[in-house]
């Protein structure tokens, strides 16, 4: 009979951790509802929400790292006694005893889960032996929670009592609180941890020796266990009842429970076998996930790749079509200055064209007529006509001066057409630049008897290109000439106009001309105006070539007539500064 | 009062004929005619030249250009140019006018083309420009002469031959030791244009030439010049005496 106390004893030992351990493995509903509340209550305190996210994980080294920081920082009473609380649970939970105990004795009086607190209290002192201290606790924590009606916790710590007055050897008290912990338990736990209380009071009976009753919980329990998913709870029952019918002899029935028992243990191993596979497989499964997140982050860096591609050929593509458009409107305008460049061109070309036939017919008549003048002063010569000859001679002189002129205007027009003409402002002497040109026409003025005078102040000085002054004077003079009658009159004056600009007037007494034909001279179209007055050589040459070199010194060109009074032309030219 | 000497470089006869005959109408003097470049070089070098009247093209070559060009690279040789070209060939006249100072005259030309261009020609090349044309001076000044001009001519003086000039209203009276004549041009001007060194400002209305000084008698502030000609000393003018170097 010693021999099967002891093993019953041994037994019951072996239970009463497991089952104290298998009561905090499930959070507490009435625990977490308060945590809970506490964390949104104290939301703020990023610490304290951590502490008791992890301690709702179970995750007791994180939860304790973060109730510590918890603690350094907050002044806050109630969440530091939280934090011992959490603490507490920790160690308890990692079975340092002492330290459980320092945390949890650190909670103030005023705790909203002093029940629990208590009760832990209980069991670490429990666990070390010291059984009336234990007792106080569950005491005082059957009273709290009996105060704050969780009735389910209450089924812990009655078992808890029972436990104690078991090791205080008080065992009607104890078959006291154990049966309060059936009754408990069979209303509001679990088969597991009724299964339990059963396999408890089972082993105070059997304490007491009352057998049969022993072997009516234990057989209770072994039934409740069969329903069970814990090999543990499964392997305990099964040895429990070998033990019970090895007791009663039944040797056969022992050793079937026994093996039963073995199986159980060894499913236990082989659960844990299957929890380190899991555990391989769950880590082959992250690295397996690993590898996807890796092949999708180089698929997502090819996507990347090839929308950036597309994106640089679209702009290349923009940019090539933006060029071409470019380019394209280009080449329209290009056109467009080649049409103009080309009109502009077939009209001077027709210009040149006019001027040529012009030019060709007033060369043809006046070489003509130095012909037959020649041929007539050969016959005077052979006819010993002298008389005639110094007229003849006069006439072929005036004639080539005439075509000279003519030709000399030609040669200017073209250089300044083609722009080849040497163009450089100096200071001219106006009075002596007059004089020049009315040198070269001395003779024909005295042929005609005209009257020429030389207004012009001495102390003038123009800013002008010297050589292209003189061949508008030479014109304008040779014009004034021209369509002088005898005895007419040509004067050269100037009249002020401001400190920049001087008025050059050329006047004659001769035919004048209307003002269409002044118009028309004044026109600024190139073409060339074929007169009316077709005995007198001229293709309105000379004046276009006044007009544009006038306006090249930077002077303005302008004509005042009236027909058969005179005409005057006025050039403003600039002076010297 | 001297002629001016023109040398022509002009290859065709006829008109260095022409030129020479407008040229000696007007008093001016012909120093040469050269045919051709290297002609010209040489006669350059061995005449007295005032003023060179240079055809641009000499046997079709531009040879003209190439003579002025290569006397203006040495220093103080060059002497006022006239151009006479028949082409207005832009080319060429950018080229002439690298040459700087110069005149351009076109052919054909008449009489008072040739000497308008001479004088512009002297006028340019000593920058004084609208002297001889104006009415309130006739003078061009050079370092060593005087080019005055005298109706239709121009004419010059040595400097050296002056001994005074001395200031009569708008006129000078220059003072040599052979002539005395007058020139239009203010004391003020011809003083800036003169060689201060030599020619010494020693009364209100007369600049004598220092080098022609023969006597100073300070007591009587008188100064004798060469020729025995007596100049008074202005009373703040006798500050040129500590100027010059005295033997004592």
């Amino acid at each position: 009979m010693n021999l099967k106390i002891n093993k019953i004893l041994f037994c019951f030992l072996f239970i009463l951790p497991f089952f104290l351990y298998s009561q905090s493995k499930e959070i507490n509903l009435f625990e977490k509802k308060i945590l809970q509340e506490k964390a949104v209550q104290f939301n703020g305190e990023n610490n304290f929400v951590k502490a008791q996210s992890f301690y709702l994980k179970k995750d007791w080294d994180s939860t304790l790292v973060y109730s510590m920081k918890q603690l350094s920082v907050s002044e806050n009473k109630n969440l530091s006694d939280y934090c011992h609380y959490f603490r507490g649970q920790c160690f308890f939970n990692k079975k340092f005893y002492k330290e459980a105990q320092n945390e949890l004795s650190l909670i103030s009086e005023k705790f909203e889960l002093s029940h629990m607190k208590n009760f832990v209290l209980g069991v670490t002192h429990l666990e070390t032996k010291k059984l009336n201290k234990a007792l106080e606790y569950f005491q005082l924590a059957e009273k709290q929670s009996i105060t704050v009606k969780d009735l389910k916790y209450l089924s812990n710590i009655y078992s808890g009592l029972g436990t104690t007055y078991i090791f205080l050897k008080q065992y009607s008290l104890a078959e006291k609180y154990l049966l309060k912990n059936i009754s408990l338990c069979e209303k509001y736990q679990n088969n597991d941890k009724t299964s339990n209380a059963y396999t408890n009071l089972a082993a105070l009976y059997y304490e007491l020796y009352k057998d049969d009753l022993a072997i009516f919980y234990y057989t209770k329990s072994y039934n409740l266990s069969q329903k069970s998913k814990d090999f543990k709870l499964k392997n305990l029952t099964s040895f429990n009842m070998s033990i019970v019918e090895e007791n009663r002899g039944n040797l056969k029935k022992a050793l079937e429970y026994r093996k039963e028992a073995d199986q159980w243990k060894d499913s236990a191993n082989n659960q844990n076998k299957i929890w380190a596979i899991a555990e391989l497989e769950k880590k082959f499964a992250v690295a397996q996930k690993q590898k996807q997140i890796k092949v999708l982050k180089v698929e997502n860096q090819l996507k990347n790749n090839q929308r950036n591609g597309l994106f640089v050929s679209a702009i290349v593509l923009l940019l090539l079509l933006t060029s071409g458009v470019y380019f394209y409107a280009q080449k329209v305008k290009n056109a467009k200055t080649i049409l103009i460049q080309r009109n502009k061109l077939d009209q001077l070309n027709n210009h040149k064209d006019q001027l040529f036939s012009i030019v060709s017919h007033d060369l043809r008549s006046s070489v003509n007529a130095l012909k037959t003048s020649n041929s007539k002063l050969s016959d005077s010569l052979q006819t010993k006509n002298y008389e005639q000859l110094n007229q003849l001679i006069t006439q072929n002189s005036s004639i080539a001066n005439d075509t000279y002129s003519l030709l000399d205007n030609l040669l200017h027009w073209a250089m300044l057409q083609t722009k080849q003409l040497y163009f450089h402002k100096e200071s001219v002497h106006l009075y002596s630049i007059v004089q020049q040109i009315e040198y070269n026409y001395k003779s024909l003025l005295q042929e005609k008897e005209i009257r020429f005078e030389n207004l012009v102040p001495k102390n003038i000085f123009l800013f002008v290109d010297l050589d292209s002054l003189k061949i508008i004077f030479r014109n304008l003079l040779d014009n004034a000439i021209k369509f002088s009658k005898q005895n007419g009159e040509i004067r050269f004056y100037t009249a002020e106009v401001n400190s920049e600009f001087l008025q050059i007037i050329i006047e004659d007494s001769g035919i004048g001309m209307s003002e269409n034909t002044i118009s028309e001279l004044l026109q600024d179209s190139e073409t060339l105006v074929k007169k009316n007055n077709s005995e007198i050589i001229g293709t309105g040459l000379g004046l276009q070539l006044c007009k544009q070199m006038t306006a090249k010194n930077g002077g303005t060109f302008s004509i005042e007539s009236e027909i058969n009074k005179g005409t005057k032309i006025i050039l403003t030219l600039p002076k010297i500064k | 009062m001297d002629n001016i000497n023109v040398l022509i470089i002009e290859d065709t006869p006829a008109q260095s004929d022409a030129l020479i005959k407008v040229l000696l109408e007007n008093n001016y003097t012909v120093a040469g005619v050269a045919r051709d470049f290297t002609s010209a070089l040489k006669l350059f070098y061995e005449c007295s030249v005032d003023v060179i009247i240079i055809d641009v093209f000499l046997d079709g070559k531009p040879d003209g250009i190439t003579f002025a060009e290569s006397i203006n690279i040495i220093p103080n040789a060059s002497k006022p140019f006239v151009f006479l070209t028949s082409s207005q060939d832009r080319q060429i006249f950018e080229r002439a006018k690298l040459t700087k100072p110069f005149s351009f005259l076109m052919k054909p030309f008449n009489e008072l083309e040739i000497l308008y261009a001479i004088e512009m020609a002297v006028e340019k090349f000593y920058e004084q420009t609208n002297v001889f044309l104006s009415e309130e001076q006739n003078t061009v000044v050079s370092n060593d002469f005087l080019f005055i001009k005298k109706k239709n001519a121009l004419k010059k003086v040595a400097l050296n031959d002056i001994l005074y000039i001395e200031v009569e209203e708008r006129y000078c009276n220059i003072v040599t030791e052979k002539e005395k004549f007058v020139i239009l041009i203010s004391l003020t001007k011809i003083s800036e244009l003169l060689d201060k060194a030599k020619f010494l400002r020693i009364h209100r209305n007369t600049i004598v030439n220092s080098d022609k000084i023969e006597e100073i008698i300070l007591a009587d502030n008188l100064i004798i010049l060469k020729g025995n000609h007596k100049i008074n000393l202005g009373d703040t003018y006798k500050d040129f005496i500590k100027k010059m170097n005295i033997l004592s």
